[in-house]
């Protein structure tokens, strides 16, 4: 295989065939689907159009309406363990901390995944051999990470230990046929060779402090 | 482009703010199996502008102590910076410095 990202002068060259950039373009749907603060995980309730155009989600809503800070529905941490790994929970020991972080942030931090994913997405299936712009790169690389993290907690990964297993898993042939857990493993590690390479096409050079587009 | 007159001193306060040691909260990054050790170390040069070696230096010590102080400021400062990094799938949180 050859190297799927390269940086050129226009931007990271992506050499991927139609196959593989359908299939990432269908994971990076469905994690944009998971994350979409419109339904999501709970009755977080409908979407104020007006109020997403204000960064204003059900959650800040409601706070609003409460009149003066009465204990209302404090966010709860989502219950899809893959969500909650992508919308952690900010502070360790002071829940009221992390209750009021996630209160503030989550709808916004749910809405640039989800825009970020799309634009990743579309990117992808933009035409044959697609040259990202440094936005997109962006997007991907933050896109690819997404999605790892929700097949890496759906196949169990917990430790460092759990991902050396990975490699195992892929390879397991008990003779009982395919597995399907093999099948997502498998997964996993093509868009860890992906998620490497691009990194390594993106790389700042070595000793400088560097910020791109600021 | 114009003359400046302003000494430039006047430039440095806002670095000094950030790494000054009595400021009392921190970001910190929590190790997981899931981020590349390069991906991290690109985020942290990425994101808070750290050269190279001082970038994989912090990434080492959150993939071999499991978590790391990778900023230190104000409260709002800090909560910005654990939003950013979550917005990155970095694992963050945010506390006062005891």
């Amino acid at each position: 295989m050859g190297r799927p990202f390269r940086a050129e002068k226009a931007g990271i060259r992506i050499d991927l065939d139609v196959a593989e950039r359908e299939l990432l373009g269908h994971l990076f749907d469905q994690v944009a689907e998971l994350l979409d603060p419109g339904d999501g995980d709970g009755d977080r309730g409908p979407v104020d159009p007006l109020a997403a155009a204000l960064g204003l989600g059900p959650a800040e809503l409601s706070d609003l309406a409460r009149d003066g800070g009465a204990p209302g529905q404090a966010p709860l941490p989502p219950q899809d363990p893959a969500l909650a790994r992508l919308l952690p929970q900010a502070h360790r020991d002071d829940t009221d901390a992390a209750t009021e972080f996630r209160r503030l942030t989550e709808y916004g931090l749910r809405t640039r995944k989800r825009d970020s994913l799309q634009l990743a997405g579309a990117a992808l299936r933009r035409a044959d051999a697609p040259v990202l712009t440094g936005e997109e790169a962006q997007a991907l690389v933050k896109g690819l990470t997404d999605v790892r993290l929700v097949i890496g907690e759906r196949l169990g990964l917990r430790s460092d230990g759990d991902a050396d297993r990975l490699q195992d898993l892929v390879l397991r042939d008990d003779g009982d046929g395919p597995d399907p857990w093999a099948g997502l493993a498998a997964v996993y590690d093509l868009l860890t060779w992906w998620q490497e390479h691009l990194v390594a096409a993106l790389r700042p050079p070595a000793g400088r402090s560097w910020r791109p587009g600021r | 482009m114009g003359v400046s007159v302003a000494p430039v001193e006047l430039e440095q306060p806002e670095q000094q703010e950030r790494t000054r040691s009595d400021v009392p909260w921190v970001t910190i990054v929590w190790n997981d199996p899931v981020n590349l050790m390069s991906y991290v170390t690109f985020v942290f040069q990425t994101y808070f502008g750290y050269p190279r070696q001082r970038a994989e230096k912090l990434m080492l010590d959150v993939h071999h102590k499991g978590r790391v102080v990778v900023s230190t400021g104000t409260r709002e400062e800090m909560e910005r910076d654990t939003e950013a990094m979550h917005e990155y799938g970095l694992w963050a949180t945010f506390r006062k410095e005891s």
